[in-house]
């Protein structure tokens, strides 16, 4: 297995993931999406509501807001020696008063652990008027994707197949492939053609139907994946992806010790 | 209000709302702000595209 890193930023991932089976690429995306544990809003107490909004859908506005996850500090609550019932290991309170006229966003809310913020301060969450009031609790807690989508890390996480773009030698430079390409990989260059940027194209093979003398060949290669992975900000691109991966191991180590039981 | 997250993918749009609204205010192409905000799946675009801001409506029957 090898990874070639094409883009890395805080929030998105675009990798090569070489010399893998199928299942474990889609296992790390599917743990990606719905396994790795983030903290989200999931309980609100609202103390004074005067705004537009139903108490509902502000409770749900809250939950969706991403905050910055510490795996370390906190654990899932099932897991929690309180049992769930809420201690300083498994939620934290964050508190919210204003009063109108103004936008409230996410950036006001106060947290009691200032490892764990918002990730995005600029999220609004209603718009105040005059006299208008909103006095609130909100307990935060660790979860998972699979329960939630306010607990998923991982949005717009996907793989396609790596293409491998092969123009023969007898090709007479047409051009009928250029303008059939929908996400203009090909060129002709100089009266040939010519691939561009392999990873753009998206293997629908329209170049190889238009081809009158089968000039062009498009093959997914087997094995090689590029990924997409795009974070909500509870965790840095990278660190979300190793996160991934520790999942994996960590389930694959619960199926063992499970098995091992089995005489 | 602007939803939080994209219904479709989860991506949190609710930022980028705001220079949206006031670049589109100032007759600037809404592809283009889209484009600009970092907004490239048209499951996040038709989000901001499609929002009819309803709070200045209620406002008054509070």
């Amino acid at each position: 297995m090898d990874i070639d890193i094409i883009e890395l930023s805080d929030t998105k991932a675009r990798f090569v993931l070489n010399d893998v089976e199928p299942a474990i690429a889609n296992g790390l995306r599917r743990v990606i999406l719905a396994e790795v544990p983030t903290m989200a809003i999931d309980y609100v107490n609202i103390y004074d509501n005067t705004s537009v909004l139903f108490d509902e859908q502000i409770a749900l506005r809250m939950g969706l807001i991403p905050l910055i996850t510490d795996l370390e500090s906190y654990v899932l609550p099932e897991d929690c020696d309180c049992g769930g019932e809420g201690c300083t290991r498994c939620q934290l309170s964050l508190n919210l008063s204003a009063e109108g006229s103004k936008i409230i966003y996410s950036g006001d809310l106060l947290s009691s652990d200032p490892k764990v913020t918002v990730a995005d301060e600029k999220i609004p969450i209603i718009d105040l008027r005059e006299r208008q009031t909103l006095v609130l609790e909100a307990v935060a807690k660790l979860g998972i994707g699979r329960k939630h989508a306010k607990w998923q890390a991982g949005v717009g996480c996907g793989y396609k197949n790596m293409p491998v773009i092969t123009i023969k030698e007898d090709c007479d430079s047409c051009g009928r492939c250029v303008d059939e390409c929908p996400r203009n990989v090909l060129v002709i260059n100089n009266d040939k053609l010519e691939v561009t940027d392999p990873l753009k194209c998206n293997l629908c093979k329209l170049c190889m139907g238009i081809c009158d003398i089968d000039a062009i060949n498009v093959i997914e290669k087997p094995n090689s994946y590029i990924f997409n992975i795009e974070t909500d900000g509870s965790y840095p691109a990278k660190e979300l992806v190793i996160q991934g991966a520790d999942t994996i191991i960590l389930k694959a180590g619960q199926l063992k010790e499970i098995l091992s039981e089995i005489e | 209000m602007i939803p939080v997250r994209c219904f479709t993918c989860g991506k949190v749009i609710a930022s980028s709302w705001e220079e949206y609204e006031r670049r589109v205010s100032e007759f600037e192409n809404p592809g283009k702000v889209l484009d600009d905000l970092g907004i490239d799946r048209y499951c996040c675009r038709r989000m901001l595209l499609s929002h009819i801001k309803l709070v200045d409506t209620f406002a008054p029957y509070q």
